[in-house]
């Protein structure tokens, strides 16, 4: 599979295939001719490679769709499929946050289920009979396929052609993307960096060549990714940010007011047309710094061109004060009376964990807990870039040197979302293209410098010719040097190169093994290795929640933890109270306190909530880590934040969360230890263990001898993972 | 000291037969509440006996904080900090609640100079946070002690305690700034002074931000400060270094498990990345414009021996912390 890969390397220097390239000579193609054949040949198998990467989930399990949130957004897709559109924007959803309902069409990011709505409506019109499941499947790896191409581009623009090779390569098997659009991982992401990286290419165009047309072009990139997904954040500051900085190293030309404006004032217009989104881009703080810009770029431009109608210094002078002071007066007095007045919304919660990464932790439970917003420890980074790591401060440096309007912007870039990526483990994902973008500049330098080297005694051949070969002022350094043309020198250079192809070759085979092993698990399905290194399947979730849909009444209601609710609405097919759009914190914090009070007291709050079943995840017997007892000091935390009745020391003994013998006594009555452990001190999970031990703490349990009043145990998984349990009706007074 | 301890008992014993008037010693802690700066009642044997003669219920609560001078140097303690802590949670308390003063009083009581009394709450281990509540009449058994999980938040977490145990709410903690609103203003002053001569600056070109090494410096330092997993560090206030479990005087640098990291573990491999990215600035940029071939050739030859040394001190470290063992992926099964 590493084979595209290091074709991709080679190709940098097209003559440096000339060798091998009697073959294209034989057709009588003259050399432009020959690299546009070979860039476009490997540009094909890129994208080929992008997409059959991501098949390994298909491959391992089944096509099938992972995790948590994909599986409300496929059945939003099935709704949107079944009903049409304006059924779909009118949705209001009464299985999910029983009693409250939502409003589907209003609160969620339609992207990425319209995309593949119209991908099946197309499939189907070409008389294609496909299932929207493989679509909603297929859907994250067609659009990272995609990416590969907008990177190519973009590496041209900031660049030249070989860093676009190499960055479409970089990309296409990077981890740090494929973490998030593997097949089955139909998640919003999966067409957000596509949409995150074609914006950002456009609007390099447009302010490259000061066209109209790309910038429309980016406006329309923009208004797709805010429809899906809400990390079109990061681009309303990101480019104002850029615009800013242009302006203040003196670098604005007419090009960047074209680009900017149309950019901004359509893309505004256009994203107002998402309900989720609505009038924010004019009210709410996080989006304040773009119509600053805006607004000042119209303050800049004039002023510049008050000076070229006077042509006296002195009276610009006098004119350029008062203009700057009253601007920015007015423009902070206007600030000051919307914030004042309620008109712009303060900084949401998650903005301000971004800029105050100690903000969440000590605030807003709901986002700390979720493992995905954890600080970054170096190893994630190893992890999701290995050596584009290296590479990148390297390429920061070519940047630096060869500064250009496209090339500031990817530094910006760059190490805006590799901050971002440091603060949250999701975030990398943001970062991902820029490192790619940026490495590849360095490999591509690199490699085709040394690449000039090695061919230095036939340097007759004209490697100035193509487009693929602006040879950078560093080239030509390295020229002057190899004029001499030791021998020594060549060997070198030879040998560094094949460092640097086995450093690539290591990055193949890394990225290959992490997507195999690490991100092609779709979390629905687990998989363990047996005694004998043979592979365990254990499907519970699945069986639970079809067991759920066969044998409880159409209108009954599930409580579990909010993680599970979109799969229980999904799969289920059964009303959740609480689920993973986690909108109302008081809701969530309900069922946590339900789930850490003693039974009685869980009674009475499930009975108010007409809960009829709640479902528990445990891992006690299979050794599954990710269960509700390890995620049970989130409850209590969130649950305390609402109802201070709820205190997390009840729960600790000496700070430490036990389970076992030595446990609180509060931990060891309430609810979810009762559900979980329901049963399980008959049971004995591991050879020579007493009965009641749990693999996935690896203690034997405090509280063997539970007894339930209120509730009793309807379906237990084969495994144990998944545990419901049926509330008894009140008694008859 | 065990030996005092049947002679302050009989001292107590014998003043449960003398009364003192509540009202009195009430007076008399509410003097020296307002004298102390903090808030904070400096306790020993003499006052401590006088309160505890008092016939329970007493009007008011008392947090006692056990301190011990001796053990200050000892930084795994942290006493002096916590002692500072438990400072600000009584003056914020008593800022919070002008009307519940003198209903809540807030103690410390040094080892040195009154053992007898740790002796009495049979206290032999630091820290050590009581709370005595009206209705206790034998100090050891009816006080409750702040478990060390109270601590863990400090101030703010020894609020909780306060709350959960005492009918009183603390409030809001009132951290000093760390810089005075005078030191803010001068500042602010000294920056509003600088502004305009720096702008004619800026305006001509002159200032450091002119220089693009400078950027380049930024740049990198970021970068770094990302990879190195600083945040990390920062949000989940890591320790640069850890004590061996096993082995107390040795230390841990690299924490094994994928999940955490310590923080000097991480400045370790951030700067290894660092180093090897910027040799291959380095040498494509700057070592090709050195005159001399032999200096050439000796740094090129320093720099990938260096290069290679790092990038498989990297590898190593990663396979070993995650525990992953990459490997080459041949679809001979699955």
């Amino acid at each position: 599979r590493s084979d595209p890969m290091v074709a991709a390397k080679i190709s940098q220097s097209p003559v440096d295939l000339l060798g091998a390239s009697w073959f294209l000579k034989s057709f009588k193609l003259k050399t432009k001719q020959q690299e546009l054949l070979i860039r476009v040949s490997i540009l094909c198998l890129v994208y080929v490679l992008a997409f059959i990467v991501r098949l390994f989930s298909v491959l391992r399990y089944e096509s099938m769709i992972h995790e948590f949130d994909p599986y409300f957004n496929y059945r939003v897709t099935q709704f949107l499929i079944n009903n049409g559109f304006y059924e779909f924007w009118n949705w209001f959803d009464s299985e999910s946050w029983y009693p409250l309902g939502r409003i589907i069409g209003g609160t969620l990011y339609p992207g990425l289920m319209v995309t593949a709505a119209l991908i099946y409506w197309t499939l189907r019109f070409l008389r294609f009979s496909v299932h929207i499941r493989e679509v909603c499947v297929l859907t994250a790896p067609f659009f990272a396929a995609n990416t590969t191409l907008v990177a190519y581009f973009f590496g041209k623009e900031i660049w030249d052609s070989g860093a676009g090779l190499v960055a479409a390569a970089l990309i296409a098997i990077c981890p740090g993307y494929i973490s998030r659009s593997v097949a089955g991982s139909y998640d919003n992401e999966g067409v957000a960096i596509f949409a995150l990286l074609l914006t950002f290419y456009l609007f390099i165009k447009a302010v490259n060549t000061g066209s109209l047309a790309w910038s429309l072009g980016s406006a329309f990139g923009y208004f797709y990714m805010v429809s899906a997904w809400g990390g079109y954040v990061f681009i309303i500051n990101l480019i104002p940010l850029y615009v800013l900085v242009l302006l203040i190293t003196g670098r604005y030309s007419m090009r960047l007011y074209v680009a900017y404006n149309c950019m901004y004032v359509l893309g505004v217009l256009l994203a107002m047309q998402i309900r989720f989104v609505g009038f924010q881009h004019v009210q709410s703080g996080e989006h304040m710094a773009a119509m600053g810009t805006f607004f000042l770029m119209q303050v800049f431009y004039f002023l510049d061109w008050i000076k070229y109608l006077l042509d006296d210094p002195k009276k610009f002078h006098a004119f350029l004060r008062i203009g700057v002071t009253s601007a920015v007066i007015l423009g902070s007095v206007a600030l000051g009376l919307g914030t004042a007045s309620g008109y712009i919304s303060p900084w949401t919660g998650r903005f301000y964990s971004l800029l105050d990464p100690t903000y969440a932790k000590d605030h807003i439970p709901i986002i700390a807990s979720v493992s995905e917003h954890q600080p970054t420890a170096w190893s994630s980074f190893m992890f999701d870039y290995h050596v584009l790591l290296l590479f990148f401060p390297a390429g920061l440096y070519f940047c630096f040197k060869r500064l250009s309007d496209a090339t500031i912007f990817i530094v910006m870039y760059g190490l805006t979302s590799m901050y971002f990526a440091g603060v949250m483990v999701r975030l990398i994902l943001v970062a991902t293209p820029a490192v790619c973008l940026i490495s590849a500049v360095a490999v591509s330098a690199t490699i085709k410098n040394l690449s000039q080297l090695v061919r230095a005694k036939s340097k007759s051949v004209s490697v100035g010719s193509g487009k693929g070969a602006t040879s950078t002022k560093a080239s030509s350094k390295v020229s002057g040097a190899m004029d001499q043309s030791l021998p020594f020198q060549r060997n070198g250079a030879a040998a560094l190169l094949l460092g640097a192809f086995y450093l690539l070759s290591r990055y193949a085979i890394h990225c290959t093994w992490v997507t195999s092993e690490a991100y092609s698990s779709p979390s629905i399905v687990l998989a363990a290795r047996g005694p004998h290194g043979s592979r365990v399947i254990f499907d519970d979730y699945r069986e639970a929640y079809f067991w759920l849909r066969q044998n409880t009444p159409p209108d009954a209601k599930v409580m579990s933890w909010w993680d599970y609710g979109y799969q229980i609405t999904s799969m289920g097919n059964r009303t959740v109270i609480v689920d993973n759009n986690t909108w109302n914190n008081t809701h969530i914090a309900t069922v946590g306190r339900a789930m850490a009070s003693y039974e009685d007291e869980a009674y009475a709050i499930m009975r108010s909530l007409d809960v009829d079943y709640v479902l528990v995840v445990f891992g006690g017997v299979t050794g599954y880590s990710s269960d509700d007892i390890n995620k049970f000091l989130w409850m209590v935390r969130i649950g305390g934040g609402v109802y201070p009745v709820i205190k997390e020391s009840d729960y600790l003994v000496n700070g430490e969360f036990r389970v076992d013998r030595g446990g609180s006594p509060k931990m060891l009555n309430c609810l979810m230890y009762k559900l979980c452990y329901y049963r399980f001190g008959e049971l004995s999970t591991e050879y020579g263990k007493a009965g009641g031990f749990d693999r996935a703490r690896g203690v034997e349990i405090g509280n063997k001898d539970i007894k339930l009043e209120y509730l009793e145990e309807a379906f237990t998984t084969s495994n144990w993972i998944v545990r419901i349990y049926k509330l008894k009706p009140p008694n008859n007074r | 000291a065990i030996h005092q301890f049947p002679a302050s008992a009989a001292v107590l014993f014998f003043c449960i037969f003398v009364p003192i008037s509540s009202g009195s010693v009430l007076s008399e802690l509410s003097a020296l509440q307002s004298q102390s700066p903090n808030g904070v009642i400096h306790l020993h044997d003499e006052l401590l006996r006088r309160i505890l003669s008092l016939p329970p219920p007493r009007p008011f609560h008392a947090l006692v904080f056990f301190d011990a001078q001796k053990l200050h140097s000892k930084p795994d303690l942290s006493l002096a900090t916590l002692r500072s802590e438990f400072a600000l949670l009584a003056s914020s308390f008593q800022l919070n609640n002008p009307n519940e003063k003198s209903q809540l009083f807030f103690f410390e009581i040094e080892f040195q100079e009154s053992q007898s009394s740790f002796q009495l709450f049979g206290v032999n281990s630091l820290p050590h946070v009581r709370l005595i509540p009206p209705s206790a009449s034998n100090p050891k058994t009816d006080s409750i002690p702040m478990d060390s999980s109270d601590f863990s938040r400090l101030a703010d977490s020894m609020a909780d305690f306060v709350a959960a145990k005492t009918k009183f709410s603390v409030g809001q903690i009132h951290r000093p700034p760390v810089i005075s609103k005078k030191q803010i203003a001068l500042i602010v002053a000294l920056i509003l002074i600088w502004i305009p001569f720096f702008l004619k600056k800026l305006i001509a070109g002159q200032t450091i931000l002119h220089k693009k090494w400078i950027w380049m410096a930024g740049a990198i330092f970021i970068y770094f400060f990302s990879v190195s997993g600083a945040m990390f560090n920062i949000i989940r206030k890591m320790p640069m270094v850890m004590g061996d479990r096993q082995n107390p005087g040795k230390m841990v640098f690299f924490y094994q498990g994928s999940g955490m990291q310590l923080g000097a573990e991480g400045f370790a491999i951030g700067f290894l990345y660092t180093i090897v990215g910027l040799f291959l600035g380095f040498f494509t940029h700057i070592l090709v414009a050195v005159k001399n071939r032999n200096v050439q050739r000796l740094v090129m030859m320093l720099g990938l021996f260096i290069s290679f040394w790092a990038v498989k001190k990297v590898i190593s470290l990663d396979n070993w912390k995650t525990g992953y063992g990459i490997h080459g992926y041949w679809p001979s099964s699955w």
